[in-house]
C-alpha cells in the first residue's frame, strides 16, 4: 500500500510555507453567491505557483474552528486574489469580513500546475468556481509564449468569473452556460470535445465540479491529450498531517494539500467516489 | 531576584522538559510542523498510530466540523510498523524530543508485537497504547470499554516492554474511573485522557451523514468540559500520572488540566488552527508559573481548590 501514509517522501507542506498575518484588502461579491478577496500577503505572493493554495483562517473565536483551504487565484506584487463560492456558515462568515478584522494564512500550499518546457498550445477548462486555481496558470503560460486556448462553463453568464482574466492573455475563449444566457446551451464538456477533435494540445489544464474533471478526463485519455485536474477535498491541518483530504490513486491514498491539489488526471481512481465538500 | 520556574515533570521513566506533548494524530511525527515549531521545546511528540501492518484508513468525507469542534473518522490510516521504524524514527532521531509511539492494533497480540518489535530501539522513549479509537471495526474502542478487555491488552503489552507504557482512555464508558484502575492494575504507568467523543453530524439538505462512516469522533473546545471533569475523576482514583486533553487551545486550558490533576497536556485539533499552538501553550505556561512565583510546575498538579 504505497502512498498510503502520512508522512511519505514528498511529504511536508513546502519548506517555505509559513503563517502570515494578512491584511484584507478588498472583498466583493462579483457573483451570486461568488466573493474575490485581495489580500496583502508578502511572503506567500512572492512564493506561490499557479495552482497551490492557502489554508485561511476566517474567525478567530472557537465557533468554527478549522481553516478553510483555498486556491489561490493570482498573485501580483505582494497581493493575491482569493475567489470563493459562498456555501456555508464558513463562507458566509468570509463574506463579511472587512478590512480591519484579523486574518491569517498559512501558505503557500500544495503541489500546483506542472508546465512542461516543451509545450506549445495547452487547453484550460473550467467549471463555475473551477476557475479559481486557473488564473494564475493563464498569465504563466502566455508569458512563456504557450498558446492559451479556454473553455469556461458556469451556470449563467453572471457566473463566469475569472473570464477577464483569460481574456486578457487570450483571444480563444469558449463559453457554455447551463441557462444558455451566453455561449453554447450546456455543459463545457461540449465545446471541450470538440477542441479535442480540432487541435492538438499538449495539455490540458481542467478545474471544475468533480463530475466534470472526471469528464474531461476520460475525454483526454481517448484524444491521447495529458490531462491535470486540481481537486477539492475537505482538510483540517493542509499540511499532511491529519489524512483528511486524501484522494484514491493508482498508487494509493494520496493528500490533496501535500500531494495535490493538481493531480495528473490518469493517476486519479474516478471511482472512488467523493461527496462533493460545503463548508 | 525571581528563579526560572522548573517546567519539568516526570512520566514513568520519562523527564519531560515541561508538560506539553503533541496528541495522537495531530502532529504526524512533526515533520510537517518543522516550520511552524521548535520541536526542541516540546515536552514530547506523541505519533500517530502505528499498527504492525499499514491500515488503509476510512472512507471520505473523513472530516466534519461542528459547533467548536470537528467529527473525524480517519480510521487509524497509517503505513505500519516497518515504514514508521525507518523512516519517521531516522528523522525523530535527529530532532532533540522524546518520543512516545502511539501503538494501534486489530488484536491484543498485534498491539503487544508493536511494542515488543520497538523494545529495544533507543529512538522510542514511551508507548502510548490506543485502546480508545472510535473510528475502527476491531481493536481501538472495542478495548477501551470493557475492563477486562482493556487489561489484556496492557498485560500483554506490559509484557512485551520495559519501557514506560502510557494507555490512552475513552470517555465513551460509563464510569471511566473503572477503566483507568484495570489498566493501572494490568501495568500501565500512565493514562492519557480522553481520546474522541463519539458523535455525528448529519446534512439536512442531502439528508445524508456528514462522514462517510456515519459516526466519528469529536474533538476540540465543544469537549474540553467534558475532559475536565473526566481527569478530575480519575485523578481522584488512581495514583498514576495523567496526561490531559480534550479541547486544549491555550495556556489557560492546560492550567485548568494540571489544576484537575493531569501531570503533562496534550494538544490536539488546536494544531490544526494554529500550527503554532503547542510553543503558545508553552510560552503561557512560562509566563504564568513566572507571575504566580511557582517555583516547580508541578505545584500545579491536582490542586484545585473543591
Amino acid at each position: 500500500m504505497t502512498g498510503c501514509c502520512g508522512t511519505g517522501e514528498k511529504g511536508h507542506a513546502g519548506d517555505q510555507s509559513s503563517l502570515e498575518r494578512v491584511d484584507l484588502l478588498s472583498n466583493e461579491r462579483i457573483a451570486e453567491g461568488v466573493g474575490l478577496m485581495i489580500l496583502h500577503a508578502p511572503h506567500t505572493a512572492s512564493l506561490v505557483e499557479p495552482g497551490q493554495f492557502v489554508h485561511l483562517r476566517v474567525g478567530r473565536g472557537r465557533d468554527f474552528i478549522l481553516r478553510r483551504p483555498f486556491s489561490v487565484h493570482r498573485a501580483h506584487g505582494e497581493q493575491i486574489e482569493i475567489l470563493y463560492q459562498v456555501l456555508g456558515t464558513g463562507t458566509l462568515a468570509m463574506a463579511e469580513l472587512g478590512c480591519s478584522d484579523d486574518i491569517d494564512l498559512i501558505g503557500p500550499l500544495g503541489h500546483g500546475w506542472d508546465v512542461p518546457e516543451n509545450i506549445d498550445h495547452a487547453l484550460i477548462v473550467t467549471g463555475g468556481l473551477g476557475a479559481a486555481p486557473l488564473g494564475g496558470l493563464a498569465e504563466k503560460l502566455a508569458a512563456q509564449g504557450v498558446a492559451v486556448t479556454v473553455a469556461m462553463g458556469a451556470p449563467t453568464q453572471e457566473r463566469l468569473v475569472g473570464r477577464d482574466v483569460f481574456e486578457a492573455v487570450t483571444r480563444r475563449v469558449v463559453i457554455a452556460t447551463d441557462d444558455g444566457s451566453e455561449g453554447e446551451k450546456g455543459f463545457v464538456t461540449g465545446p471541450v470535445a470538440r477542441l479535442l477533435d480540432e487541435g492538438s494540445y499538449d495539455m490540458v489544464y481542467a478545474c471544475g465540479p468533480e463530475v466534470m474533471q472526471r469528464e474531461i478526463a476520460s475525454m483526454c485519455a481517448k484524444a491521447d491529450v495529458p490531462c491535470q485536474v486540481s481537486l477539492e477535498r475537505l482538510m483540517a491541518c493542509g499540511i499532511g498531517v491529519c489524512l483528511s483530504c486524501v484522494v484514491s490513486t493508482k498508487d494509493g491514498l494520496k493528500r490533496a494539500c501535500v500531494d495535490g491539489p493538481v493531480f495528473d488526471a490518469g493517476e486519479v481512481c474516478w471511482d472512488a467516489s467523493e461527496i462533493p465538500p460545503k463548508h | 531576584m525571581t528563579v526560572a520556574t522548573d517546567l519539568s515533570v516526570t512520566i514513568g521513566s520519562l523527564k519531560l522538559r515541561n508538560p506539553v506533548v503533541t496528541a495522537s494524530g495531530t502532529f504526524a511525527s512533526g515533520r510537517e510542523y518543522a516550520n511552524f515549531v521548535d520541536l526542541s521545546r516540546l515536552g514530547a511528540v506523541v505519533t500517530k498510530g502505528v499498527s504492525l501492518k499499514p491500515w488503509a484508513g476510512n472512507a471520505s468525507p473523513r472530516i466534519a466540523e461542528t459547533s467548536c469542534g470537528m467529527l473525524n473518522s480517519i480510521g487509524l490510516q497509517n503505513p505500519g510498523l516497518d515504514v514508521f521504524t525507518q523512516k519517521d524514527l531516522g528523522w525523530l532521531e535527529t530532532q532533540d524530543v522524546p518520543v512516545i509511539v502511539n501503538v494501534s492494533g486489530h488484536t491484543v497480540e498485534e498491539y503487544a508485537e508493536v511494542c515488543r518489535k520497538l523494545d529495544g530501539d533507543r529512538r522510542v522513549d514511551a508507548f502510548e497504547i490506543n485502546i480508545s479509537c472510535p473510528n475502527v471495526d476491531s481493536g481501538g474502542m472495542v478495548f477501551g470499554t470493557s475492563c477486562p478487555e482493556a487489561a489484556s491488552v496492557v498485560s500483554a503489552c506490559r509484557e512485551a516492554t520495559s519501557k514506560t507504557l502510557i494507555v490512552k482512555l475513552s470517555p465513551n464508558v460509563t464510569d471511566i474511573t473503572e477503566i483507568a484502575r484495570a489498566v493501572v492494575d494490568a501495568g500501565a504507568d500512565c493514562v492519557s485522557l480522553i481520546n474522541t467523543l463519539l458523535g455525528m453530524a448529519v446534512d439536512a439538505d442531502t439528508r445524508r451523514p456528514k462522514l462517510a462512516r456515519v459516526v466519528g469522533g469529536l474533538s476540540g473546545p465543544a469537549i474540553k468540559p467534558v475532559a475536565l471533569r473526566m481527569v478530575w475523576q480519575v485523578a481522584n482514583a488512581v495514583e498514576v500520572p495523567i496526561i490531559g486533553m480534550g479541547g486544549i487551545a491555550d495556556a489557560q486550558d492546560a492550567i485548568e488540566f494540571m489544576l484537575a490533576g493531569a501531570t503533562a497536556v496534550a494538544v490536539g485539533t488546536a494544531n490544526f488552527v494554529d500550527p503554532t499552538s503547542t510553543m503558545r501553550i508553552v510560552d503561557g505556561l512560562t509566563e504564568y508559573a513566572h507571575s504566580r512565583e511557582l517555583h516547580k510546575i508541578t505545584e500545579l498538579i491536582g490542586a484545585l481548590e473543591v
